[in-house]
Parts: C-alpha cells; sequence; structure tokens
C-alpha cells in the first residue's frame, strides 16, 4: 500500500543499439516507452527494475512509413499518433484498436511496441504490495499458488492489449533487435500462453517496428464496463476478403480472454463459403470452444466467453454487409 | 448598475461558483497542496486479516529506525470515536482486535516517506485468526462468532415500525405482490483521495489540523475526546475539498491518527492516504437486501407497504443505526400510503465500516419500491405515470411517521418529464432493445434534529461590516464543491440587495467560524441560507436606520436597491453604499450581525424510537425518465437520455441547482450500471478507478433538467434542497427501461452485461423448455 515509485536509474538511449547494449549490461533492467503499464507495476511493488532504458528519444522508433510492401510502423509510435496516422487509417481494425485504448491521456503516451507487449493483468497481480502480501502473492509475482485455479501449474493472467488482435488479422510481422542482430517473425510467434511468461522476447530484445502487408477490410471491437479506460474484457478483430458473395479469407483474432491474443483457428475453412448465419454460428462455436477466460476479472469468465463469440459474429456480418455495398 | 436591482439579477442567470475560478485554473489548494515541506510523513500499518486478536505488536525496530519520530499504536489512544453518543465503538488504532482487513493498527510519522514505509516493514505483528463474515446471513448465522461483544447475532440495530392498519391494508387490495431484490455496496469515489494535516504546538498546547472534513465541528469534537484535550485547544481548518458524497461526514480515523502522530511528534505531520485506503476508510452505502410487499386498489391507489431491509454495515457502527432508521423512514413522504411496516436490520460483518452517502438510507429502498410499483402498474394495465399520480401527497401534512410536508411539487415534475421525454406518444412503441423507464423520488433538506442535539440553533452566520465597505460572511458550513459559499453569498446579496462582489465568504476555520453542523443531509442551503438571510436582514436595518439619519427620514420610508439608499423615488436624497456604510460605523465602528436558522420540535419527527431520523423542515421532489438501448447479443446497456424534473421549492442558483440535479443522476447511473465494491476473502478488489466503474464522459447521457419550484414556506426564498433528491430515481428508473427494451425484470443491483447475458439465456432456455412440453403434450 505505497503507491510510490521506488527509486531507478533512468537512461536515455538515443540509438537501439545502445538501448539493447545497456539491457544487456544490466539483469535487472527494462525497457520504458509510455510507461502507462510498467509504471504503474513499478507503484504497486511488481516490478522493481534497478534501470530504465528510456525508449522516447529514438529517431528509429517514432516513424510511420509506407511503401510497396505496405507500412512498417516504428514501435515507438504513440497510440494517439496512430489513430490519426492516414496510412494507418486504411488498416480499419488498427485504427480502431488505438482509439479503443485506455482513454486519451493514456494514448497520448502509450505505443504501439508497449501496447504489443503489455504485461498480463490479473485481479490477484495488479494490486497493491499491502493487497498481494496480506493474499500471500500469486504464482505470477512472489507466490507458488494461482488464485485462479490454485489446483494448476500455470499463471491464468490474461493478455488485455487492444493493437495485438488488429494487427494479427492484419498479418503483421514484427522485427525484434537484440544483442544477437535482429530478425523479424510473424506476430503470432511473438506470443505464448502462460500468463507468466508470455512475450517470446528475451530481456534485452526490442521490437523495433511492425509491418503491415497491404490491407484487407477489417474492423476491431471490445467489450468493457465502461466505454473508455477499461481494458477489454473480451476484444476481437477480424479481418475479411470477399470474393463477391463468398468468402476469400477470413480471420479472427481474440485478446481479453487469455493468456496471449490468438487467431482463431479454423477460420479457413470458412473460405468459398457463403457469408450467411451458418457461418456465424459456426464461428461463434469456434470462439467459444477455443478462449480460455479464467477468473482474472471481476467481470464472469463465462460472460467473456460468451461475449467474444458475440463481438465475432456481430463484426464479421458487420464486415459482409459493408463488403456487399 | 441601471438595469435593475442586484437580486433581479441574481434570480435570473444564477452565477457560476465563487470559487470556480480557483479550481478550474488549479490554484485552489487541497489539503495535499497545503505548504507542508517542514511536515514529517506519516503513514499507517493496516490488518492483513479479516478478524483477528492482536497477540503480538512490537513496534521497538520501527521506533530505533533512523528519521523515525513516532510510531504509535492501539495503547496511545483508549478512547473511541463514532457518530451517535450511543454506538462509538471504534478505535482510531485497533486496541485487542482487528474487524476488517485494511484496518489500522499503528501508525509511523518519519522525516520522509520512504523512511515511514521502511519503519511499518519493521513492525511485527502477530494475529490469532477468528471466523470472519462477508455477508449479512453469514454474520447473523446461528453460533457466529461476535464482533462486539455486546450485539448478539451480530445485529447493530433492529427497527420495528408499524403505522395505519396493514392487514386492512393488503386486504382492501386488489393487487398484492412481493418481491426480494439486493443492491450492492458502493463507495462515493469523490476524487481527492483522504488527506490530513496536523501540526501541534508543544509551547502552548495547541492542535491545528486542515483536512478533508465535511463536519468539521464533528471533528473537532472527536479530536477532543480523542485525544483527551480541552476543545479549545483545538483548531480544525477546512482547505478546498474534491468531493464529499458523505464519505467525510463522520470523523475518520486517518484524521484522528494524524493529530495522534502530530502530538507525538510535537510537531507537524502530513498524512496522504493513496487511493486504496481511500477506498478502504470507506463508510459508503451498503449491500442491502429488501423484501418489499405493496397492496393497490385496481386504480393504482397504494393501500399499504411492508418492508423489510438487510444491510451488510461492516466491522463497526458508524452512521449505521441511522442509515437502518433512514431506509424505513423514506418509505414515506413520497406518496400517501396509508399503512406502512417496516422491519430493518443493521448486520455487523468482517468488512469495511459503511456510512452515510448521497441519499443516505434512501436509495436502494427506493429502488425497490419503484421497480415494483411499476410491475404492479403494468400487471393492472396502468401508465407509470397514472399509478404514481393516484398517489400523490397534499401539502401542506404530516405523514404516519410524523415527518412534516410543506410543499410538494411532485405532480409537476411529473409532467415535466412525461411531457419532455414524449413519454405517451413512445411508451409501448419503442423498437426492439430500446425502452423508456421512470420513478420518482425525494430527500430531506437537512435533518430537523441534529445527531449531536446541543439545544443551540440549527444555524448561525456572521457578517461583518467594516471601514472597506466589503461584507464578510463568516460561516462554518463547509462547500465540499456543491457551492453552498455561493450559496450563502447569494442568500446576503439578494436580501441586502448589494453586489455579489462585495461579499466574501469566509467558512470552515472553527477559530474564525461559528459552529455549524456541516455539509451533511443536504441541510446548509435549508439553515445555513436561512441564518444567512436572517443576518442579512439585520445588518441590512442597520444601514437603512444610518441612511435615515442622514436623509433625515424615518426607517421604513428609505430603500435599498442595487446599493443605493433612498428615500421614494428622489434621486436627489440618494446615498451611495459607501457613505452609508461610513455613517453606519461612526457610531460603533466595525459591525457584526449574528443571524441564526432553527427547527422548532414540531419538525423534529415524531415521538417514536429513532423518529427524528428522516424529519425535516422541507422534502425535495423529483421525477426523471431514463431512455435506454440494450445490445441483447453483448448484454451492453448505453443510457441514450435522461429527463429529470427536481423541485427544489426555489433555485437559488439555478447553475448550480442543474448541476447538483446532472450529479445526482450521474451517481444514481454509476450505481445502476457498473458501481460496485467487490471484496475477496475481505481484501477490497475494487479499490482503485480501474476496478471501481464510475462512468466516463462516455458513458454519460444528455441530461435535460427542469427545475420545478413549489416555494417551501419555510425555506429560504422558498427553496429547499437540491443535491440528493433525484439519485435515488435513476437505478429503478433504468430498471424499468430495461424491462420496457427486453421483457426482463431484473432484481439486482447494478445491472452489469454479464446479468443481461445470463438473464436473456435463461429465457432463451425457457422459452426452448416450454417448446419441448408443449411439443411432447
Amino acid at each position: 500500500m505505497n503507491g510510490s515509485l521506488p527509486p531507478f536509474h533512468l537512461l536515455r538511449a538515443r540509438t537501439v543499439n545502445e538501448a539493447i547494449a545497456a539491457s544487456a549490461a544490466h539483469s535487472g533492467s527494462r525497457f520504458l516507452a509510455g510507461g502507462s503499464d510498467l509504471l504503474v507495476n513499478m507503484r504497486h511493488g511488481i516490478s522493481r527494475p534497478d534501470l530504465l532504458v528510456d525508449l522516447s528519444a529514438i529517431d528509429e522508433l517514432a516513424e510511420i512509413e509506407a511503401d510497396e510492401q505496405g507500412i512498417a510502423i516504428g514501435a515507438g509510435v504513440r497510440i494517439a499518433s496512430l489513430a490519426r496516422n492516414e496510412f494507418v487509417s486504411r488498416y480499419a481494425a488498427l485504427a480502431q484498436a488505438a482509439v479503443a485504448v485506455a482513454g486519451p491521456g493514456h494514448r497520448s503516451l502509450g505505443t504501439i511496441g508497449g501496447n504489443l507487449c503489455l504485461d498480463t493483468r490479473c485481479i490477484y497481480y495488479n494490486q497493491s504490495e499491502w493487497w498481494r502480501k496480506a493474499n500471500n502473492y500469486c504464482l505470477k509475482n512472489g507466490g507458488d499458488t494461482c488464485h485462479v485455479a490454485p489446483q494448476g501449474q500455470r499463471c491464468h493472467a490474461a493478455f488485455t492489449g487492444d493493437l495485438a488482435p488488429a494487427l494479427l488479422v492484419l498479418g503483421a510481422e514484427i522485427e525484434i533487435a537484440g544483442a544477437q542482430g535482429r530478425r523479424r517473425i510473424s506476430l503470432r510467434h511473438l506470443y505464448v500462453e502462460d500468463g507468466k511468461a508470455h512475450l517470446a522476447l528475451a530481456n534485452d530484445e526490442l521490437i523495433v517496428r511492425v509491418r503491415l502487408p497491404h490491407p484487407i477490410r477489417s474492423a476491431y471491437a471490445k467489450i468493457r464496463t465502461r466505454a473508455a479506460i477499461d481494458y477489454p474484457l473480451a476484444g476481437v478483430a477480424v479481418g475479411l476478403a470477399m470474393s463477391g458473395a463468398v468468402i476469400d479469407t477470413l480471420r479472427v483474432a481474440v485478446t481479453g480472454t487469455n493468456s496471449r491474443p490468438f487467431l482463431l483457428a479454423g477460420t479457413e475453412t470458412m473460405t468459398g463459403r457463403k457469408l450467411d448465419d451458418n457461418v456465424l454460428q459456426e464461428i461463434g462455436r469456434l470462439v467459444q470452444k477455443q478462449v480460455q477466460p479464467m477468473r482474472t476479472t471481476l467481470t464472469s469468465a463465462n460472460y467473456r466467453r460468451l461475449a467474444a463469440a458475440a463481438l465475432a459474429k456481430r463484426l464479421i456480418a458487420d464486415l459482409g454487409a459493408t463488403n456487399a455495398d | 448598475m441601471t438595469a435593475g436591482s442586484c437580486a433581479e439579477t441574481l434570480r435570473r442567470r444564477g452565477v457560476p461558483l465563487i470559487d470556480g475560478i480557483e479550481k478550474v485554473t488549479g490554484r485552489a489548494n487541497y489539503t495535499a497542496d497545503l505548504e507542508h515541506q517542514d511536515a514529517l510523513v506519516g503513514r499507517i500499518l493496516r490488518s492483513p486479516v479479516s478478524h483477528g486478536e492482536i497477540i503480538r505488536l512490537d513496534v521497538s525496530r520501527a521506533r530505533a529506525l533512523d528519521g523515525v519520530v513516532a510510531v504509535i499504536t492501539g495503547d496511545d489512544c483508549p478512547y473511541t470515536f463514532g457518530v451517535l453518543p450511543i454506538a462509538m465503538n471504534e478505535y482510531p488504532l485497533a486496541r485487542g482486535r482487528v474487524r476488517y482487513r485494511g484496518e489500522p493498527v499503528a501508525a509511523v510519522a518519519a522525516v520522509d516517506k520512504a523512511t515511514a514505509e521502511r519503519a511499518l516493514d519493521l513492525i511485527e505483528l502477530e494475529l490469532k485468526a477468528l471466523p470472519a463474515y462477508y455477508t449479512s446471513d453469514a454474520a447473523a448465522a446461528a453460533g457466529a462468532t461476535l464482533l462486539h461483544n455486546n450485539k448478539p447475532g451480530n445485529i447493530e440495530r433492529e427497527v420495528h415500525h408499524e403505522f395505519g392498519d396493514l392487514a386492512q391494508g393488503f386486504a382492501k387490495s386488489d393487487l398484492v405482490r412481493e418481491k426480494s431484490f439486493s443492491c450492492a455496496e458502493i463507495n462515493h469515489a469523490q476524487i481527492e483521495p483522504h488527506a490530513s494535516l496536523a501540526e501541534f504546538d508543544s509551547s502552548n498546547g495547541r492542535l491545528v489540523v486542515q483536512t478533508v472534513s465535511q463536519v468539521g465541528y464533528y471533528l473537532h469534537l472527536m479530536l477532543a475526546r480523542c485525544l483527551d484535550m480541552d476543545s479549545s485547544r483545538i483548531r480544525v481548518i477546512k482547505p478546498f475539498i474534491g468531493g464529499g458524497f458523505g464519505a467525510r461526514v463522520e470523523v475518520l480515523n486517518f484524521e484522528i491518527i494524524t493529530a495522534l502522530l502530530a502530538r507525538a511528534c510535537a510537531g507537524k505531520v502530513m498524512m496522504q492516504l493513496t487511493r486504496e485506503e481511500t477506498f478502504i476508510t470507506h463508510r459508503a452505502r451498503p449491500q442491502t437486501d429488501i423484501w418489499l410487499k405493496l397492496g393497490m386498489k385496481s386504480d393504482g391507489r397504494m393501500l399499504a407497504c411492508e418492508c423489510k431491509v438487510v444491510q451488510r454495515g461492516g466491522a463497526y457502527a458508524g452512521y449505521g443505526i441511522v442509515t437502518i432508521l433512514y431506509a424505513g423512514a423514506l418509505l414515506q413522504g413520497l406518496y400517501d400510503i396509508p399503512a406502512v411496516k417496516y422491519d430493518g436490520y443493521r448486520i455487523y460483518a468482517n468488512l469495511p465500516p459503511c456510512g452515510a452517502m448521497r441519499g443516505h438510507g434512501s436509495v436502494d429502498v427506493r429502488h425497490a419500491f419503484e421497480c415494483l410499483v411499476d410491475r404492479m402498474a403494468r400487471e393492472l394495465g396502468l401508465d407509470p405515470f397514472a399509478v404514481r399520480r393516484a398517489n400523490l401527497l397534499r401539502a401542506p401534512t404530516r405523514t404516519l411517521n410524523d415527518l412534516m410536508v410543506n410543499s410538494y411539487g411532485l405532480a409537476e415534475c411529473l409532467d415535466k418529464v412525461e411531457t419532455a421525454s414524449g413519454w405517451r406518444e413512445r411508451i409501448g412503441r419503442m423498437p426492439r432493445g430500446k425502452g423508456l423507464g421512470m420513478a420518482c423520488s425525494h430527500y430531506v433538506s437537512g435533518a430537523a434534529k441534529p445527531i449531536h442535539f446541543t439545544g443551540e440553533p440549527h444555524a448561525v452566520v456572521y457578517l461583518k461590516l467594516d471601514f472597506d465597505g466589503g461584507v464578510t460572511a463568516l460561516t462554518g458550513a463547509a462547500d465540499i464543491g456543491q457551492g453552498s459559499s455561493t450559496m450563502v453569498a447569494i442568500a446576503v446579496a439578494e436580501t441586502m440587495d448589494i453586489s455579489l462582489d462585495r461579499i466574501r465568504v469566509v467558512a470552515g476555520d472553527t477559530a474564525v467560524t461559528p459552529k455549524d453542523n456541516g455539509a451533511y443531509s443536504s441541510r446548509i442551503t435549508f439553515m445555513v441560507g436561512n441564518a444567512a438571510i436572517d443576518a442579512a436582514k439585520r445588518l441590512k436595518a442597520i444601514l437603512i436606520a444610518a441612511a435615515a439619519r442622514k436623509l433625515e427620514a424615518r426607517a421604513e420610508d428609505v430603500e435599498c436597491i442595487a446599493e443605493t439608499f433612498r428615500v421614494g423615488t428622489g434621486s436627489q436624497s440618494a446615498l451611495p453604499f459607501s457613505e452609508v456604510v461610513a455613517a453606519a460605523l461612526v457610531d460603533e465602528g466595525a459591525i457584526t450581525v449574528k443571524g441564526s436558522f432553527t427547527c422548532p420540535p414540531e419538525a423534529q419527527g415524531g415521538k417514536h424510537r429513532g423518529g427524528a431520523v428522516g424529519s425535516t423542515m422541507g422534502f425535495s421532489y423529483a421525477a426523471q425518465v431514463v431512455e435506454v438501448t440494450v445490445a441483447e447479443d453483448t448484454g451492453l446497456i448505453s443510457v441514450d437520455k435522461v429527463w429529470v424534473a427536481l423541485d427544489c421549492g426555489h433555485a437559488i442558483n439555478p447553475l448550480a441547482v442543474e448541476g447538483q440535479i446532472q450529479g445526482s443522476v450521474w451517481m444514481g447511473m454509476g450505481q445502476a450500471l457498473s458501481e460496485e465494491t467487490r471484496y475477496l476473502e475481505g481484501l477490497p478488489a475494487h479499490a482503485s478507478l480501474l476496478e471501481y466503474r464510475m462512468p466516463t464522459i462516455l458513458d454519460s447521457p444528455p441530461i435535460e433538467t427542469y427545475i420545478v419550484e413549489s416555494n417551501d414556506p419555510n425555506g429560504p426564498f422558498g427553496a429547499k434542497e437540491a443535491s440528493e433528491g433525484a439519485l435515488a430515481g435513476f437505478p429503478p428508473a433504468l430498471v424499468n427501461a430495461v424491462a420496457n427494451a427486453i421483457g426482463i425484470d431484473f432484481q439486482e443491483l447494478p445491472v452489469t452485461a454479464d446479468r443481461i447475458v445470463e438473464a436473456l439465456n435463461q429465457r432463451r432456455r425457457q422459452t426452448r423448455l416450454t417448446g419441448v412440453l408443449k411439443a411432447a403434450s
């Protein structure tokens, strides 16, 4: 129950290499982008890095560029800028997800890279030091029991970033820089279904940019108690390409329900089918089957399951309808 | 000033709050902004368990830490504090036993925050766990361990009131229905976190406390009691306050703890609670179970009402007895019901203590009532407006429980919102998923019998007029954002017909301002407003007398219009304000006058036990219509629009009244839709503005407000309260609108999306089952 930031050193890196070198040299370091997630966790005593490597002055991370392949978005681009960028506006799901993040203050600080690397959340985890101590801590932080699933072996904290599902259906790749050089992976390979270690990133690795191919029709929507501020209880992105009345490509990605954002498996079987109520019902069932909401929020897990399915159906129906116009 | 009198200008437009500019420009100093460079930092060690015996509490290592100036525990204060003299069962720091997670156990004052927190870590606390209860049922179950040994069954207070012939009322009714409702515990969630700055001067034994209190007078009394000090050595000052809503009506543990620390240090201590600690301090609306039975004639006339209320009050008494009494008393005063029976139970549980919150005691019961009335109307094929109109009171009257109703604008409120919302044209013709609902509510304009009954006037205001021509109003009334200081200034300006700019209001400093019972029960406009008018009349009489002498006229012939004193219309005999002030001062120097207001004994409620609670000189009345859209797939409700009318007697400041009505509606909306405190084994899982879901501006509908002026015979300029009356109508209007939209009646608050989806799924299952059964038969 303190709410004050513990002391730490701050290094303002000018280049990606400088940031990585600093991070590699200090095992207790964390990268700092917008800070809207990390600093809150530090105030709660969850994270206690002794060095913060501030990425906000690195020019390479701040740009959005378009070329013949699509667009490349620097990981340090602020979510607010993302929401009003003209290149990004062609990627509807991403633009919609960007304005759906938290509130205006958070969006002006938060970055796309930070949002992709958002820590997982749980009602037993995002609490003060006094609270967690009184509750004997938890599997994700300092304890040995997951209060959400005490019999289980893993942490069920949920990933709640809004941008990831949008980027997943848009076919994003990310460029990662580390001490060993740079690599490019599909965004879906960034995430692991483990609330305690949901990112396949080494401590000294850093997302440099997000690459998107040319857009397909897409949309994002989230369920939350209030129309602003709240993390998604369930968030769904849909990408849809049609050939006439027939589905060409259908992608669905979900956030807020699992320890990772994920692309719904089985949507490829919809290719070649007419977008009708049967398809919607099947997608609804697929979502219900694949999401794994647990009691990580005060809102019931079952509701999150049903809401995710409802959102997916609604978004596909709406996109299909727009497509027909 | 050529265009009419000052008073007319004020009345026509209303004025922005006199302290508004300071607030919106950030110049206003709230407690945490007060100069405290030289202050020590106070921190509190809180119980990690819900219920336990303190086996060992060793603070020696904390005391020995460099930079720690004082460490105090329950041993340092053997006095309880609380609200009612008969129910003060809480120590500022626990003694012997802790009864909820987060209860203060020890406190530290140190040179800085880091040191104070290290010191807390060094305190050794050993507890023996006792059984803990988180629901009224569990706490009241046979054999449950008692939280307080003198309260069997963990029942803090039972209330049994019966008025009129209930059996006959139900027997004569054409329709009798009963229903159980449950309303979640909520919190005020005022934006300013709790803070207190205390300074003890050991050279003269004086204590100065600046804090977030809504009632500096109560704090003054409790500081004297808990620190065992002569009250003349204490001064309580109110800085700017960022909202109260009842959170700061009762004295709070951290305020006494800060003062105890200051004395222990013989210095100055700043205590700033975190948002989590602010939530844990709580004192808000309790989780409430309501069982309600109503009897109605086929024309909608209500003949009998029986109600049982169980409130989960938390670990200590606080305002509990008052809340459980309000819940019953305010079943009356809104409609004419010939028989009313009430059984109330306030239960102790191992959770933070509940207390007073906007609409104190009335909101959850009103919710149940307005929901059930609507459902019975539906069953009888009556319009919701028609049913309310069939049960109106006629003022002046006294209710069965002896509450005075001197003015009653409910009929006009109903007319306003019915017309404005287009109710008649739209109800029953809304598309699927859209609905309209309505409800009524009321609230007291100040408790006619204060809790600390002394026989003194209910309010006293001083006015000072000196050589500079400025009028300074001195009041103990706490402006906590509701605009009470502005109200005092307007009352004086309007009575004297002088410019508002000439008036300065000094509020809430027990060294300077007269005692006031503070900001609770919406009492300030009615009581302090009347006292301010009384004082202004006295000051005006002195000035008129001085002007009369100068004009060589009779005082009764002298008028003051727009700061000019004159006889008749003759402009040659006009005197400006400054000349009259100078003339008045010649004889006696600086002038101080005192005005006061007292509620007469006949206003102070019935003779039955607890009859004083609910008593008031005037009730405000409200009606509202809420329009919703319910998304059946996600269960999300959007509130599309609200039309609300409030009878506040007379709007002294229409701008402020409108703001208060909107605030009430908005707060009711939070309780209806999303706000709820949630405890996991007694740990508050809601204790942040992220998890405690107050609506955001994006969730806020357009609110159309209508002011109804019934001109109360006793109110200042005819005014009554305007800050609480419109709250209780929102939740039932919303639930009624949801029923109108999707055909499902909800028994629980808040009406969350998951409850909607669950109810719709249940209906689908039932429909399917009915279909299967039909096919089989």
